[in-house]
């Protein structure tokens, strides 16, 4: 299916660039939403140092035919030395998964999630496998990526990649990719009431 | 940033503590933290050899593990610092975590002797940790489960338990830093110092012990990995007095 081209180039331009698709075809769009998020409104604080930190829950539909694997990377391109600084890294999904159900397990002695046995956490920049949500600094509201890829194949990806690794990896692999962007602001502790 | 090429398995925080490194935990003792070394009958035909070859010293006491609060913190500032070091090293299949090692008598000395400065930022520290816990996870530090306690410690370590009434002096992980350093160094440094009670942090990365000399023997031993520990102070050999 083919989409419009600025719609594409934005993806691709999330990406860097970095994840060409299959034998140099343009990878498809497809929808990537969340049952407790609104692409372009605030994050609930939940996913966030401002509370329990969780991961979030996504969801994705209209993935590509052929999809056999997929990625996820959520990266703030307003922060980082250079940007984006990436706050969570998860790949090895299979293709049966609608989504990522909220709280993905930060230990890995815990064990994945059965709709996604098999998916591994990579090394966001703080250096951890696991979600580590925004926090920016007091004042200043950023952006915040859920990028996802669908992949041409399983490629049973090692643990611990970073962002450029994971790209470098689904390179010629990526037919399909989808994006949902939030916001956040930090709130000051001394306002936040439970 | 790119890694070494090639599959690299995940590991836990236990595994970690396991490759660290003997010789260099067993060197994280700052020299001004005293302490007397305490002498009891050698336990084992082992030991009394190793006398022999280290010219008659005794081994050490373990010393008794701390009951009640610290020396320098309340009973609150007590089971908040507790609880975070049972995080740092837990208890568990490899063996006794921080608490049963003794970490917080070594703290607790350490604090009334050469880290006498790092008393306040216990205690302003340990009431911030309790405060953004409250704040993010809905109840005190010591009443989270282990999991939203680890997750409340990884935002610590990372600095991002700021914010407006939160506490910390500086970064939340400065803060983090210093306990976990000083867990370490109670775990793993000397037992005259009060911590590595029952050389329990030695046992757990496998570190042989203090030795004067290595024979032969000794070390084809250490490299088929059959090596007996020597489990005494350094303090117990003449040539640390």
């Amino acid at each position: 299916m083919r989409v419009s081209v600025p719609i594409v180039g934005a993806a691709l331009l999330l990406t860097g660039g970095a994840a060409a698709g299959l034998r140099g075809q343009t990878p498809t769009t497809f929808i990537v939403e969340s049952p407790t998020m609104t692409t372009g409104t605030f994050m609930p604080r939940d996913y966030s140092p401002d509370g329990r930190n969780l991961s979030p829950p996504l969801s994705w539909r209209g993935l590509p035919v052929g999809t056999r694997q997929l990625a996820v990377i959520s990266q703030d391109y307003g922060a980082g030395r250079p940007p984006p600084w990436v706050h969570w890294i998860i790949y090895n999904i299979p293709a049966s998964a609608q989504g990522l159900p909220e709280g993905i397990p930060f230990d890995p002695d815990h064990p994945m999630p059965t709709e996604i046995t098999g998916a591994i956490q990579g090394n966001n920049g703080w250096g951890l496998a696991a979600y580590r949500g925004p926090a920016p600094p007091a004042g200043s509201v950023h952006h915040y990526h859920f990028a996802v890829f669908a992949l041409d194949e399983e490629l049973d990806l090692p643990p611990g990649l970073d962002r450029g690794e994971l790209l470098q990896a689904i390179d010629g692999h990526v037919i399909g990719q989808g994006d949902m962007v939030t916001l956040y602001e930090r709130q000051p502790m001394n306002e936040l009431l439970r | 940033m790119t890694d070494s090429k090639g599959p690299r398995p995940a590991i836990s925080r236990r595994d970690l503590l396991r490759t660290a490194g003997a010789a260099g935990a067993a060197a994280l003792i700052p020299d001004a933290v005293g302490g007397v070394t305490k002498e009891s009958p050698a336990t084992s035909a082992r030991a009394a050899a190793g006398e022999e070859q280290a010219g008659g010293l005794l081994s050490s006491d373990t010393a008794p593990l701390l009951a009640g609060p610290l020396t320098n913190l309340t009973a609150s500032e007590t089971e908040i610092l507790s609880a975070m070091v049972d995080r740092l090293i837990p208890s568990d299949k490899l063996g006794p975590g921080a608490l049963d090692a003794g970490v917080l008598q070594y703290i607790d000395r350490a604090l009334s002797e050469a880290e006498s400065d790092s008393a306040e930022v216990y205690r302003s520290g340990l009431a911030a940790l309790d405060t953004y816990s409250r704040y993010t996870r809905g109840g005190p530090f010591i009443d989270l489960s282990t999991i939203d306690q680890d997750s409340v410690l990884i935002d610590v370590q990372l600095g991002v338990a700021t914010g407006a009434g939160v506490g910390f002096v500086g970064s939340s992980g400065s803060f983090f830093n210093m306990v976990k350093s000083h867990t370490w160094q109670g775990m793993f440094g000397d037992p005259k110092y009060g911590g590595n009670v029952n050389f329990a942090g030695w046992d757990l990365i496998d570190y042989p012990g203090v030795r004067l000399g290595v024979s032969a023997e000794d070390q084809r031993s250490l490299e088929a990995d059959q090596l007996d520990p020597v489990r005494r102070s350094a303090y117990d050999f003449s040539l640390f007095e």
